[in-house]
């Protein structure tokens, strides 16, 4: 099901296609939301990710033993953000510059996110500085579900691409 | 034995599962988290091009790591009644394909809010050389019900 979303399926994998189009660190302003996406999370792509990371618990993986478990249905990974956060941001935002990287973050979990839920993303930058010559963002992102409750929020520090 | 609240204590260790990193393992963790930054895809995409930063070929995602040390953590807390809050993660050494890694956590203290009760966990995550590849610093939580009475849908 929702397989054949076009924000979805047309998710551009090559992230030099429009880099010159993205903002430099120097053009980052501090405060200022992110244009984001709205994404359907399927069943499929929890799936996949359980794969990488090598998950095999039932919750995420198996319907009727996720349907008598403690949640009541399959639920995803708690860390499935790092998928909704690619997900969520469009092909032209700095956040997906070649060579960005991602220095530390720190996440905190409220409800988990489901297969079917049409997750948003409320992002921006919240401070930037210069340290040991490197340029660094301080990130702000907060995943909500279609009926508006906070999924997870998170911190994180990535060094810019120069 | 079952973890409890209760019976836990400062110093508990918990083992994570090791994971055999690869190009493959890679690319997958490139499809299943839409990350394709070049970092993972391509060797030669840093050289002399990243001022003080070159790690001499791809390197694991970071958020690789986060996703281990998260895995260790449900499996830890799930079947003991218990929820993962939050997760602080640094990296502090590039992860590169050939490498096995594996996440434990260390229970470093307890805490009992107004609410409920809270587990403070050390976590690292290790090479095949012992060398520390990431730090951080977990927090479940002990709800005092259970999780069906402060998770309703």
């Amino acid at each position: 099901m929702d397989k054949a979303l076009p924000a979805q399926a047309a998710f551009e994998t090559d992230f030099w296609k429009d880099a010159s189009l993205r903002k430099l660190w120097d053009d980052i302003v501090p405060g200022e939301a992110r244009k984001t996406l709205p994404y359907t999370l399927t069943q499929e792509a929890i799936a996949l990710y359980c794969k990488a990371v090598g998950e095999t618990n039932p919750l995420y993986l198996d319907e009727a033993a996720a349907k008598a478990g403690p949640f009541g249905g399959l639920i995803a990974p708690p860390s499935i953000h790092i998928l909704l956060m690619f997900a969520c941001t469009p092909a032209d935002d700095w956040m997906r510059s070649p060579g960005t990287i991602n220095a530390g973050q720190s996440w905190s979990y409220n409800l988990p996110a489901r297969p079917g839920d049409t997750i948003t993303l409320q992002a921006r930058a919240l401070d930037k500085f210069i340290k040991r010559e490197r340029l660094f963002v301080v990130h702000d992102n907060v995943f909500f579900n279609q009926r508006g409750e906070v999924i997870c929020s998170g911190r994180g520090h990535t060094i810019r691409p120069l | 034995m079952t973890t409890s609240f209760d019976t836990l204590s400062a110093g508990d260790v918990i083992d994570g599962p090791k994971f055999a990193v690869s190009r493959e393992s890679i690319r997958l963790f490139c499809d299943a988290s839409l990350d394709y930054n070049p970092l993972h895809l391509d060797d030669d995409y840093m050289k002399g091009n990243f001022g003080k930063t070159n790690f001499g070929g791809i390197i694991m995602h970071g958020m690789a790591n986060f996703g281990l040390i998260s895995r260790m953590l449900t499996d830890w807390a799930y079947p003991a009644g218990a929820i993962h809050r939050r997760l602080e993660t640094r990296w502090l050494t590039p992860v590169r394909p050939g490498d096995t890694i594996q996440p434990t956590g260390v229970i470093k203290s307890k805490q009992t809010t107004a609410k409920s009760r809270w587990v403070l966990i050390d976590v690292t995550v290790r090479n095949q050389h012992d060398e520390r590849v990431a730090t951080g610093e977990a927090m479940v939580e002990f709800p005092q019900g259970k999780i069906r009475d402060i998770t309703p849908d």
